[in-house]
């Protein structure tokens, strides 16, 4: 298990190596000169420019900045912004660093319990009219895009009845709406799952057995089935978690929450790659650890698993 | 050879319609996704009017008998444009399953037969693209090649035909050790024909599946990098940037986001409903 652990953590690290090569030959593929369009209307000085290449280290061979761009993503400062002068990127992204994965995290805190509830309950009156219901629910839930059920959703809860605020930030009131909205679709999704591995397990010996010998109904399905549909579900967590990061770019977008999703996207108008970048890599980090730690904990979880991990 | 065991195996495709029909989803589906597409072919007969033509005097009209969902900002029939939109959303998706069908399966194909260092060479590539959150890495393409429709269809393809590589390499090395495959071999077909009468034939249905549940992803991730600015631009309408100049109106004028978000929402339950129920049918393995 350990040794498994241990090559797994090797591979995040050659993972965060690959995507810092990718980052930064994207920024090399950019149409446009930064340093021409940061000059805008004095581009004849040539002082100048010489000197803004030299800060921002673009006048040296592409393999030393490759090293430069290493060295800045080590001592954190993520090299210099475009858009803002003499500003490092750490200190472009440091106010709002926390939001993005704050959202994520409590939207999965919710939809993940959540899903599991209305799973179970549909698994458990498969085929009536409820079931049907709750199915045409996350039918909708996990189709529709978060930005379109924002529409709705605003347009209710916001304008026709008033009882939460537009967009902004700042208040929980202001948490309500982008946390609900992030919600939903994995919500949806893991009920769904959650439906349909229940039904798998409800037919299986050990739960006749458990009914035969006179358990409760709920103990039947809360102690022993939905234990059985746990792995299975843990190893969708990280797909669950990158929906929910690629969803805080719109969320954040729409509700004018100073996080990096939106920063992100506005760094793509104002052509501030370095930023841009800089997110890209940060988000993608955040999701191999989270990817890294659903592996781990299922194969500590399931012996099957666990055994034939050690084995290979 | 004695002759396979009757009539199971003569006509494999035979029950296929029979379960089809049968199955809720895929019917719902269909009817959403044919109606869908028979308003993107035919929907521009049915209105008057230019998705593209600006008339600033009509602006934020309210929907009545002319403008069946209004106008927007600029004058412009919104229920036009949510068909013209709906046009181009179908046109994107079918490009990038083209593309990555292609790319994907000729790759897939490739790993898993050759194996070694092509193997090596394709899965890797793979796996760097999968360490990215899907649309993250569209925004970064996007982001990198600007915005505009050939963008859209290049971005999502490079990050939807990694699925397609892998589903395929997996179903092919099922296969690899087949009678009829060792027999191709030993008898010197060349490669590309054992792939292409041996190999893909086999592999089809399951591809078909992958697709059609592909086609929802591809027309969301397109709608939202339209929507967030970076995905295709005006004058050429689209159900994301409709969504998005209508949430700023909603106080006012709702109608635009509305119906574009009406439009969205029913064509992906559509398409969702439809790659479900294509699933049931065809995917062997959840086939009672």
């Amino acid at each position: 298990m350990i040794e498994y652990a241990a090559r797994r953590l090797a591979g995040l690290l050659g993972v965060w190596f690959l995507a810092i090569v990718i980052t930064f030959v994207a920024v090399q593929f950019v149409p446009g000169d930064p340093i021409m369009a940061l000059l805008s209307d004095r581009s004849g000085d040539a002082d100048l420019e010489a000197r803004l290449r030299a800060d921002y280290g673009l006048d040296r061979p592409l393999p030393v900045q490759f090293l430069d761009y290493l060295a800045h993503i080590a001592d954190g400062t993520f090299g210099l912004s475009f858009r803002f002068a003499n500003t490092t990127v750490f200190d472009v992204i440091s106010g709002g660093l926390l939001i993005s994965p704050i959202l994520a995290i409590t939207a999965i805190l919710i939809a993940v319990p959540l899903g599991v509830v209305l799973g179970v309950f549909a698994a458990q009156r498969a085929n009536s009219w409820a079931d049907t219901a709750v199915i045409l629910g996350l039918v909708s839930g996990i189709s529709i895009p978060n930005f379109a059920m924002a529409a709705f959703l605003v347009y209710l809860l916001s304008i026709k009845w008033s009882v939460l605020p537009v967009a902004g930030w700042g208040t929980p009131q202001h948490l309500v709406m982008p946390v609900l909205i992030l919600v939903i679709p994995p919500t949806a999704y893991v009920a769904r799952l959650t439906r349909t591995y229940m039904l798998e397990v409800l037919q299986q010996d050990f739960v006749r057995t458990a009914r035969a010998k006179g358990l409760r109904e709920r103990l039947v399905i809360y102690r022993h089935a939905l234990k059985n549909t746990f792995v299975p579900l843990l190893t969708t967590v990280g797909i669950i978690f990158g929906g929910l990061l690629s969803g805080t770019f719109v969320v954040e977008t729409i509700f004018n929450i100073p996080g990096l999703g939106r920063l992100a996207i506005e760094s793509i108008f104002a052509r501030d790659y370095p930023v841009t970048m800089t997110i890209v890599l940060l988000f993608t980090m955040f999701y191999s650890i989270i990817n890294l730690i659903v592996d781990l904990a299922y194969t500590a979880l399931d012996p099957r698993i666990r055994l034939t991990n050690t084995k290979a | 050879m004695a002759a396979p065991s009757t009539s199971q195996t003569a006509r494999p495709g035979s029950d296929f319609f029979l379960r089809f029909r049968r199955s809720r989803n895929a019917m719902i589906g269909s009817v959403i996704v044919a109606f869908v597409v028979l308003m993107a072919l035919f929907g521009p007969l049915l209105t008057p009017h230019d998705p593209v033509k600006v008339n600033v005097l009509a602006s934020w009209r309210a929907p009545d008998s002319t403008h069946w969902m209004g106008t927007d900002a600029l004058g412009r029939d919104v229920f036009s444009r949510i068909v013209l939109g709906g046009r181009v959303s179908l046109i994107v998706s079918m490009s990038v399953l083209a593309v990555t069908l292609t790319i994907g399966t000729v790759l897939g194909m490739c790993a898993a037969y050759f194996g070694g260092w092509v193997d090596a060479l394709v899965m890797r590539t793979v796996d760097i693209i999968f360490a990215f959150p899907e649309l993250i890495f569209a925004i970064l393409v996007a982001a990198v090649l600007g915005p505009g429709t050939l963008t859209v269809i290049i971005a999502l393809s490079m990050v939807w035909w990694p699925g397609i590589a892998r589903l395929t390499r997996s179903l092919v090395l099922g296969l690899r050790h087949e009678m009829f495959i060792e027999a191709a071999i030993v008898s010197g077909t060349p490669a590309h024909k054992i792939m292409r009468r041996h190999f893909l034939p086999n592999i089809v249905a399951p591809l078909i599946v992958r697709a059609s549940i592909g086609v929802g992803f591809i027309i969301m991730a397109e709608a939202t990098l339209s929507f967030l600015g970076i995905g295709i631009q005006e004058p050429e309408p689209t159900w994301g940037a409709m969504i998005r100049d209508g949430l700023s109106q909603l106080r006012t004028d709702p109608h635009l986001a509305l119906f574009a978000s009406l439009a969205l929402g029913i064509t992906m339950i559509g398409f969702n409903l439809l790659g479900d129920g294509l699933r049931d049918v065809l995917d062997p393995k959840v086939r009672n």
